[in-house]
């Protein structure tokens, strides 16, 4: 989930007033939001919709609280949609054909007429961050650079280029690399080039004296790439493989520094093939459709009788415009959300915009049988017999490592469930059996007075081509008893008194098991079939474990002994 | 003054010891043994009882000898010395060689000569003119010799050692003799030396004595009742020794279950009280299950390779159950029938066989839409997996508690009502309090807080009521609360633990010590 710094500066100067500490965690609810911490003038508060980039700001923060606390809409005059386009000012930003399939959409604007602070220049940093990273995928799909406006010349131009015949200096070098030699050199290269060097041309954005502004979604160039404060003029870019998330975060952007004081001057972006919003789009641009909510629905969705009045006043503090008619609400969303899918998307705006304390809580009222798994059920009597045979329960971790789960139990790991993308040695199986774990317990418990007589009831996995997941899953009982003087006669008694009261007849066949001594290892038999392992643990095992004490144990497959 | 407590703590060993010597005089371990019949065992362990509650004190200290037999030793005993061999031989067939001796005997010649010399020396044997041996003439003498090995020999027939003040002068140097000849190894005692020490009773056990004198306490109490006690009747004149209650009590290996696993039994106990049917499911899913079926985009950051473990082995499932898995895919692209715009994107029918390890519990109630009653109540406790990094706050694998409720008139209230139900019956909290939440598969969505007795404010659970993206295409058409209960901080609150990795610890002395609150 991400969280933010602003400024108390920042978010108490948008929001109109300074708010106390309890003050604003009462309202911090309503932008799905909550204080972690708030000292030294910066609020560190954590945001729970990863749907709604438009709160991971200060500035955006504010504007929900804004409007939620009563205050108005705001109306952005620089956005354009599909029926108004807004004056561009002749400034285009022209598409390469070439980029169609390999970075398809940019979009921009300008923000002029303040010269930028420290400040500002940290949230504006923080903002591209937080967009490009969670929303835009590790940018992936969004990639965004700020750039010095007052110098770049228009048109600009997103051209497909040449890795090896282009170069230019990049942010935080001295010294011109071609696109090529960047991703290999430049850090933000290793980090970010993945995304593109597959590809035979990169991205690659100029001005129309044919200086580079950057190369996305890796870096910006050091001369008309790097902002500095006290610029007064913004060149904001983005680009990715969404249009819709691109627009979304373009407008983001712009009415962040339009709240700001900026003045937000449009790009109009020609492109030399078909986009989802046409071949020109004057950007900032709101492409949201409207979503129509049926308040009947929406109020037995929530559980009480709204009236029309109270349903648009809650709807229009969440900074939502509505058109109803009768019980149909027609509402748009703000150019910078893109989360309504679905008219439920609305109701759970009014559900906030109506305050969760109008709601009360009713107590369920349906019967309904309650009832456990046979399974469990099942192994619950396991437990409790072998509580009374002495056994102390444990309960295990299901990931474990090749050593423990294979290499020390003598095993091949033919059957092992393996992960993919371990996040460490130690992590990168799910076991096969619980006895590992019972072993690993005697090994570090050599303190532990004597005898130890342990058992586990859990899920071990197993490949098995024959199921439609490639594995089963299945309950398992291991136990373990260590001991001078354990072997294989006392858990073959402790079984037989536990199949007595199960009352299921347990059979043992001689088997061959490289966990165990030989000749005293074989296979538990239930109804004619194999359904686990007994035996006493092989001096080889045990010495791998590093334990100095006989142990005897068994494991069986619980589920196979529930079939009556 | 002893106490009552201390006197009753006193075994009969003990007690016998203060009212023998009660008068004063001075003992020893060696005394016990003679004047009581305590086995060397019993009386050192008498004396260091006593003297460790400060009843006796040590007046002397004397360097002891005594003897024990070697394994030749026990030979001679059993077999005779021999000389004593010797002798007998001698006495039976007239004389013999050196030679014929020791080839009778089946002993080594220079054995034989040490012998001959050493009776000879004795004046009980000597070689006549034929250069062989006879026994001496002097027949009282030779037999005096002969008793004098057997009644040393003898002694060690009851005992182990025997204290030098217990030997006769001649069978004083008898031994010695026997210890010269033969050297240290093939001796026939082994020479024990300790140290005799002398006690007497302190003040404190004099008054010991009369208080046990007084009460008539005999040290012959019996202790154990036994079955023999009860069948002959002897317990009716049976004085028993009184215990010392208070003394602290030897700890018990029990069998016992494990208290994290039972506060997740509780847990299943206490939700099917509430009329929760249980589910349960594999370790192993599919995208489709663990993400596509709760309409997270497959493009969504949280399937992404760094929160989810896949697998090498094995890959795909063979194949996903229909029409879900049309009617997801639709609802993914389009809507399908819900009344959605979809996510837009052309849904991966490869990508959603994928085998990942189950994330979020929230599969398991996805699954069970299918197989719904109306209405319904359902929950599982099961482990799923995270890509986090392990520590005491993170754990690979570990528990959720997730469920569902169905029904045609369920919706915010009634999810209202569920989640206080939670926080009163599960949790025992008093005060809680409702925020919007955020879960990518309810809408709307609420999180509830309380304040637990011993954390404070924190987050029970989430809860929402499932997008219709998720119930329709599983074939439901009532609306569907959703809930999970964060339940590890309260397990650990329960056993006063503050680190998940000791939920699942190996170590075993830690979990026999382990209990709740």
């Amino acid at each position: 989930m991400p969280k933010i710094e602003c400024s108390e500066r920042t978010l108490f100067g948008l929001l109109g007033r300074k708010l106390e500490r309890k003050e604003l965690e009462e309202l911090l609810p309503a932008a799905k939001a909550e204080l972690d911490d708030w000292a030294g003038g910066v609020l560190k508060i954590e945001l729970n919709d990863t749907n709604r980039p438009d709160l991971w700001s200060g500035a955006g923060l504010a504007r929900q609280l804004r409007v939620y606390l009563g205050g108005q809409a705001p109306e952005y005059p620089f956005v354009s949609s599909a029926s108004v386009s807004r004056d561009f000012g002749g400034r285009t930003l022209l598409v390469d054909e070439g980029l169609r399939r390999i970075r398809p959409y940019s979009v921009a604007f300008l923000a002029d007429g303040r010269p930028i602070g420290e400040d500002l220049l940290k949230e504006l940093i923080q903002s591209q961050e937080k967009l490009c990273w969670n929303y835009g995928r590790k940018r992936s799909s969004i990639a965004m650079g700020v750039m010095r406006g007052e110098q770049v010349k228009f048109p600009v131009r997103f051209q497909a280029a040449d890795p090896d015949k282009t170069s230019f200096v990049p942010l935080d070098f001295d010294r011109p690399l071609t696109l090529r030699q960047i991703l290999k050199e430049h850090p933000k290269g290793v980090e970010f080039g993945p995304l593109i060097a597959g590809f035979p041309r990169f991205p690659h954005l100029v001005d129309a004296e044919g200086r580079t502004l950057s190369m996305p979604p890796v870096i910006n160039s050091a001369h008309l790439g790097s902002v500095k404060v006290g610029d007064t003029r913004l060149f904001v870019e983005l680009s990715g493989t969404d249009l819709d998330s691109l627009l979304t975060a373009c407008a983001i952007m712009a009415c962040d520094l339009s709240d700001a004081g900026y003045a937000i001057l449009p790009v109009k972006v020609i492109y030399p093939y078909d986009t989802p919003h046409g071949r020109e789009i004057v950007t900032p641009f709101h492409f949201q459709k409207p979503v129509d909510m049926d308040l009947a629905g929406a109020a037995r969705l929530l559980g009480r009788a709204i009236k029309t009045q109270e349903a648009e006043g809650a709807l229009r503090r969440m900074g939502l415009a509505v058109k109803r008619k009768g019980e149909i609400f027609t509402v748009t969303p703000p150019v910078y959300r893109n989360d309504f899918l679905h008219p439920v998307d609305v109701v759970e705006e009014l559900m906030i915009g109506c305050g969760m304390d109008s709601f009360q809580p009713v107590w369920p009222e349906d019967f309904t049988v309650g009832r456990l798994t046979e399974s469990g059920l099942f192994g619950r009597r396991v437990r409790d017999l072998l509580v009374g045979l002495g056994y102390q329960e444990m309960i295990y971790n299901y990931l474990g490592s090749w050593r423990d789960l294979v290499e020390r139990m003598n095993l091949d790991g033919g059957q092992v469930v393996e992960i993919a993308n371990p996040m460490s040695e130690s992590y990168e199986l799910v076991r096969n059996s619980a006895l590992p774990g019972l072993l690993a317990s005697e090994a570090a418990s050599s303190n532990a007075a004597y005898p130890h007589r342990i058992f586990e009831i859990g899920k071990v996995a197993v490949v098995d081509e024959r199921e439609n997941y490639g594995s089963r899953t299945f309950s398992s009982l291991a136990l373990l008893y260590a001991d001078r003087e354990a072997g294989y006669n006392h858990v073959r008694s402790h079984l037989s008194s536990m199949g007595y009261y199960l009352s299921r007849d347990i059979g043992v066949r001689e088997a061959q098991d490289p966990r165990f001594i030989a000749g005293r290892g074989g296979e538990l038999l239930y109804k004619g079939r194999a359904i686990g392992i007994i035996g006493e643990i092989h001096p080889a095992v045990l010495d791998a474990w590093g334990i100095q004490m006989p142990c005897a144990a068994l494991e069986l497959d619980l589920e196979k002994l529930l079939e009556a | 003054m002893p106490t009552d407590a201390l006197l009753k703590s006193l075994h009969p060993l003990e007690v016998k010891v203060l009212l023998a010597y009660g008068q004063g005089e001075p003992f020893s371990a060696a005394r016990l043994e003679k004047d009581l019949a305590f086995k060397p065992g019993q009386s050192n362990q008498a004396l260091s009882w006593l003297a460790g509650k400060g009843l006796i004190k040590e007046v002397s200290r004397q360097r002891r000898l005594s003897y024990s037999l070697t394994e030749l030793g026990r030979q001679y005993r059993e077999k005779g010395t021999l000389e004593e061999r010797l002798a007998a031989l001698l006495k039976q067939e007239g004389p013999l060689s050196l030679p014929e001796i020791a080839s009778r005997l089946a002993v080594e010649a220079k054995e034989i000569g040490s012998a001959f010399g050493a009776m000879s020396k004795a004046g009980w044997a000597a070689m006549n003119e034929a250069k062989k041996a006879v026994l001496a003439a002097r027949a009282e003498m030779r037999e005096t010799g002969l008793a004098t090995i057997r009644a040393l020999f003898a002694l060690f027939d009851e005992k182990e050692a025997v204290g030098e003040q217990e030997l006769s002068q001649a069978q004083a140097e008898l031994i010695s003799s026997y210890s010269r000849k033969r050297g240290a190894e093939k001796g026939a005692f082994r020479t024990l030396e300790r140290e005799e020490v002398e006690y007497a009773l302190t003040a404190g056990g004099r008054q010991a004595f009369a208080q046990l004198r007084g009460q008539g306490v005999t040290g012959e109490e019996v202790g154990v009742l036994t079955p023999e006690l009860l069948a002959s009747g002897a317990w009716r004149t049976a004085r028993f020794r009184p215990y010392n209650l208070a003394s602290p009590p030897q700890r018990v290996q029990m069998g016992r279950k494990n208290p994290y696993v039972d506060f997740l039994e509780e847990l299943k106990d206490k939700l099917a009280s509430l009329g929760f049917e249980e589910f349960d499911g594999p370790l192993l899913e599919t995208e489709f299950w663990n993400s596509d079926a709760l309409f997270m985009p497959q493009f969504h950051s949280a399937r992404d390779i760094h929160d989810v473990y896949h697998l090498k082995r094995p890959t795909h499932a063979r194949a996903i159950e229909q029409p879900y898995l049309d009617q997801v895919a639709a609802a993914h692209e389009n809507g399908w029938t819900t009344g959605s715009l979809g996510w837009r994107y052309p849904f991966d029918r490869e990508f959603t066989r994928r085998l990942i390890l189950r994330s979020q519990g929230t599969v398991l109630s996805a699954k069970q839409l299918p197989k719904a009653r109306v209405p319904g109540k359902y929950f599982g406790v099961v482990r799923c997996f995270r890509y986090d990094r392990v520590d005491a706050t993170h754990l690979a694998d570990f528990y959720q508690t997730e469920g569902i409720v169905l029904g045609e008139e369920v919706n915010l209230r009634t999810l209202l009502g569920l989640l206080k139900m939670f926080a009163v019956e599960v949790a025992g909290a008093r005060e809680f309090k409702f925020v919007p939440g955020y879960f990518p598969f309810t809408e709307p969505s609420v999180e509830a807080h309380i304040r637990h007795p011993e954390l404070g404010w924190f987050e029970l659970g989430g809860s929402g009521i499932f997008r219709p993206e998720v119930t329709k295409p599983l074939g439901i058409e009532v609306p569907v609360l959703a809930w999970g209960l964060g339940i590890d901080r309260m397990a650990l609150v329960a056993m006063g633990l503050n680190d998940l990795r000791e939920l699942f610890t190996s170590d075993i002395e830690q979990v026999r010590l382990r209990r709740r609150k």
